[in-house]
């Protein structure tokens, strides 16, 4: 019981110290991780909103709509963006309409990839695995980041418990890719990172 | 004297090429943000590795390989 008791009980100075530490370290992983799940939940949210708009702006397709030419060599018409770098464009192939999310990604010394990234005939069906993938973009992050969290610890603090401090982050990146606030928060240590 | 000569060998000494990059100087490398690399990862273009405490670790072949690709 007493055991019990004090997993729940408030964190050592030297883990809020921690605590701290790791969110300034990793301070701007985190803004671009919470900055991703708002951008993720904000098109899974107007999902059926952006297919209608790309499905419109497909069939009243004009030669105004700009063409991108992917890696593949294949020729796309822009319909709308998704985000700075990814879009939603289509191509008119024996009389029917193939979508595609495109990903123009600008690489340093001058090289831009051009990919497509999900692609078919109905432009929701798209879009939804666009926004699957987009999270399982999420979670790899996420688990990435707790490990990169973990060995900052270990090597920082030896021989110290800091498993609170690495949940407590851990939980924090869940609850951000999560839908279900509730779910991730019996997951809690009751810590904040 | 002694000092001088072993800074003279220090600084002279060819700099140690690395093996493998983190996600955030990969980021770097390239010119991209941390989510960037993450979907390259999940797609397959850019293959990853995890280091001991299971960290992703990127070669510096696959960035050369991506950087040169067309």
């Amino acid at each position: 019981m007493r055991q019990i008791m004090n997993h729940y009980q408030k964190p050592t100075v030297q883990q809020e110290q921690a605590a701290v530490e790791v969110k300034t370290a990793f301070a701007e992983h985190l803004n671009q991780f919470n900055a991703s799940c708002d951008a993720v939940r904000d098109i899974e949210g107007n999902q059926s909103a952006i297919a209608n708009e790309a499905f419109k702006s497909a069939l009243l397709s004009c030669d105004q709509n700009k063409i991108i030419q992917t890696d593949d060599g294949t020729e796309w018409r822009h319909d709308l963006d998704l985000s700075k770098i990814s879009s939603i464009c289509h191509r008119r192939i024996a009389g029917q309409i193939e979508f595609a999310v495109v990903e123009s990604l600008p690489l340093k010394p001058g090289r831009e990839m051009k990919d497509i990234l999900n692609r078919g005939d109905n432009v929701r069906e798209v879009l939804q695995g666009f926004i699957r993938d987009q999270r399982q973009v999420l979670r790899l992050w996420k688990d990435d980041l707790n490990a990169q969290v973990k060995e900052h610890l270990a090597e920082k603090y030896p021989g110290q418990d800091m498993s609170l401090v690495a949940d407590s982050f851990e939980y924090k990146m869940t609850r951000a890719i999560s839908e279900t606030y509730v779910h991730a928060q019996s997951q809690s240590h009751g810590m904040k990172v | 004297m002694a000092t001088d000569n072993e800074t003279i060998q220090t600084t002279t000494s060819p700099p140690v090429e690395r093996l493998a990059y983190s996600i955030e100087e990969a980021a770097q490398m390239l010119g991209i943000n941390y989510h960037s690399i993450y979907r390259l990862i999940q797609r397959g273009k850019l293959k990853a590795c995890r280091a001991l405490r299971g960290k992703l670790l990127i070669s510096r072949d696959e960035l050369l390989k991506l950087l040169k690709s067309e």
